[in-house]
């Protein structure tokens, strides 16, 4: 009877250890999912930082600006054009018209 | 001395009367009774309190804020508006006394804000929370936190970013500091980019982690991101169409809105002047104004299609009937009506060619104001247009009990009533149709749109002919546009002021749409008070229509309809039609 007393004892220790064991770790894997939850805020707002930043980089003025003034591009007009529809030529300057029908 | 063992001291000898020892045995229990008293009170009576008071020690509930929606625009490429986190920086007074004129000197550098206004700020001692600044970027709030001012504080906030500025402001509008919506599409959807922000009950540790959820916690709603209609490509050309133009006549003001025909959707509005939606600063004014939507004005000459159109679906008249106009003078109802240049006999295609006035009395003869006012009512004058939009204008259309006999005549041609440039476009849109008006959208359009049947298809084909021929060699040669076909009216209303029609002031404008054969796109522009010396429609306003069709087209990727034989260099010549 006491001996058996002895080790219900000792599994109620080991018990009650593992109890705050494991509560010690559910606190410390909170804390980590936590600062995980953090990190993802911290990334989406970055990436809206970053959406933001290339939004202002690629803004038509911009572009239209260094286009224009710096790569001295012209807009093409419609006679230098070949529009296509499913892979016909449908629509474009003469040379190429008459290069298609041949 | 004698000198006593302890127990044979005299003093302990003297007996003491009974009652003194019952005395403090009394006073004692009485002291217990009171603890118990006490606790009882604490533990069983009042706990609910105290455990509340136990649980805001380490119990804390924290609000999870929900984050505005972005404004896309229709390719969801070019972000219209976007919220980035910044901070508020705000200052106990009374703590802040402590902080070193070279750490207030470092605030004000890094806050790029006069040193006497941190310091009148500072001098509020009798309030424990006082803004120096908000928004401020969270770069440079992680400066100042860093320079560890005694009484300066932090606080979270969102900042609302609008990356293209001025060009779309008149569209996407703005917030207010609090993240409300307060002009243009960020107060008509504000419901849909505002979140619901969540909570959380925790509970921390002695080092502020946060280590046990309370209760399962209610997560935020983020605000939908909301994709428009406008294409940033279109909406850039029409802006800086309109902007150099308004240099060039040294115009007070300038709209244009391009409108999908098949869709209803609204690809591009602009207005002139605009103002910077980034800066708070610059809010306020006359530039604020949504020209095209919430701006009405008399159209003039581009509402001549529709009543051409109402007479010709009444068989009042056919597209051959002949009338003599004259020598530009005409005398109708006590007034004189009078055209730019004489006409002659012209059939109906020429008076909206040459877009004759006394034409259009004519044509106004033999209808009624009845038939007149219900198709310019169907046609959604003097109806806001549901365009899901704050302040849209209704115009001005009275009931046509009250019209008197001349006005009959000049709401033929356009004055007596008043619309915006958006209701204009989109009455041209049953034009570009056949003859039905598709229901505009300020969103991209999922699903096909609804439209109303104003005219039959074969009066809209024969307008449209018309149209075409107007803007053609013969008509406002200025709106033609290299390898497509384009048809539209010319307008040069004179404005009213104090009551008068102004012979300085105008408004010049043009309305129409492109490619003919099946058209995709209706432009509509309008150059208010144009002082570079010429003023009419066709000549102001009409060169801004062909550069925005060009481009948009180009942008669209609509095959020519036209020969691409270069367009002969149009020059200004007697006949410009007002």
């Amino acid at each position: 009877m006491s001996r058996l007393c002895l080790v219900f004892a000792c599994v109620l220790m080991l018990s009650a250890f593992s109890l705050v064991t494991a509560r010690y770790q559910s606190r410390l894997l909170f804390v980590s999912s936590e600062r995980m939850a953090a990190k993802t805020q911290e990334l989406d707002v970055e990436w809206r930082r970053l959406q933001l930043e290339r939004a202002e980089l690629a803004r038509n003025a911009r572009v239209d600006q260094i286009a224009r003034q710096e790569l001295k591009m012209v807009v093409p007009t419609p006679a230098q054009t070949v529009y296509m529809k499913n892979g016909q030529i449908v629509s474009g300057p003469a040379a190429v018209m008459q290069g298609g029908e041949q | 001395m004698k000198r006593f063992r302890f127990h044979d001291s005299p003093v302990l000898n003297v007996q003491m009367p009974l009652w003194r020892s019952r005395l403090v045995l009394v006073l004692m229990l009485l002291g217990f009774l009171a603890i118990v008293a006490k606790a009882l009170y604490l533990q069983g009576l009042s706990n609910d309190f105290l455990q509340q008071q136990g649980e805001r020690r380490y119990e804390k509930t924290l609000v999870l804020p929900a984050t505005r929606g972005k404004i896309f625009d229709r390719t969801g490429q070019v972000v219209l508006a976007s919220s980035v986190p910044a901070r508020a920086i705000w200052t106990v007074p009374e703590d802040a006394q402590k902080a070193t004129p070279e750490q207030l000197g470092e605030l004000a550098r890094l806050l790029e804000m006069p040193l006497e206004d941190i310091r009148a700020r500072l001098a509020n001692l009798s309030r424990n929370f006082v803004y120096i600044k908000r928004q401020v970027s969270v770069d440079t709030a992680q400066k100042i936190a860093k320079l560890k001012i005694p009484g300066i504080h932090q606080q979270a906030e969102v900042r609302r970013f609008y990356p293209e500025g001025g060009m779309t402001a008149h569209i996407v509008g703005f917030t207010n500091i609090e993240d409300r919506g307060i002009e243009g599409v960020e107060l008509a959807f504000d419901h849909l980019l505002s979140g619901e922000p969540g909570t959380r009950r925790v509970i921390r540790d002695r080092l502020g982690r946060v280590v046990e959820d309370v209760q399962a916690a209610i997560p935020p709603v983020h605000g939908k991101d909301l994709y428009l209609s406008i294409d940033a490509g279109v909406q850039y050309d029409l802006f800086s169409a309109l902007e150099s133009a308004r240099v060039k006549n040294k115009a007070a003001a300038a709209a244009g809105v391009v409108i999908d025909v098949k869709t209803g959707e609204i690809l591009a509005l602009a207005n002139l002047p605009t103002y910077d939606p980034n800066e708070s600063a610059n809010r306020q004014g006359k530039a604020l104004r949504n020209r095209a939507m919430v701006d009405t004005f008399e159209p003039g000459s581009i509402m001549k299609p529709f009543t051409v159109a109402l007479a010709l679906d009444l068989g009042r008249v056919r597209p051959d009937t002949k009338f003599d106009t004259g020598n530009g003078k005409y005398r109708y109802q006590g007034a004189v009506i009078s055209d730019v240049s004489r006409n002659g006999v012209v059939d109906v295609g020429g008076i909206l060619r040459r877009s004759s006035n006394i034409g259009m009395t004519m044509i106004s003869e033999r209808l009624t104001s009845q038939e007149m006012w219900t198709k310019f009512t169907e046609l959604g004058f003097g109806r806001a247009p549901n365009a899901n939009f704050p302040g849209v204008a209704e115009g001005r259309l009275r009931p046509w009990e009250r019209w008197r006999p001349i006005e009959r005549a000049t709401m033929a041609y356009g004055y007596g009533l008043s619309a915006s440039l958006l209701q204009v476009a989109h009455a041209y849109t049953a034009f570009a149709r056949d003859g039905d008006m598709v229901s505009l959208t300020l969103v991209r359009r999922q699903g096909k749109p609804t439209s109303v049947q104003v005219f039959s298809p074969q009066i809209a084909a024969t307008v449209r002919a018309m149209l075409d021929e107007a803007a053609g060699r013969h008509g406002t040669e200025l709106a033609q546009v290299q390898a497509y076909r384009v048809a539209g009216k010319s307008g040069t209303a004179r404005k009213l002021v104090n009551g008068k029609y102004s012979t300085k002031q105008y408004r010049s404008s043009f309305v129409g749409f492109a490619p003919v054969s099946d058209p995709r796109i209706v432009v509509a522009i309008s150059i208010d008070e144009p002082h570079g010396g010429v003023y009419y429609g066709g000549r102001v306003a009409a060169p801004v229509f062909s550069e925005v069709v060009a481009s948009s087209l180009r942008r669209l990727g609509v095959q020519p309809d036209a020969p691409l034989e270069p367009v002969l260099a149009a020059g200004p010549d007697d006949g410009v039609p007002r």
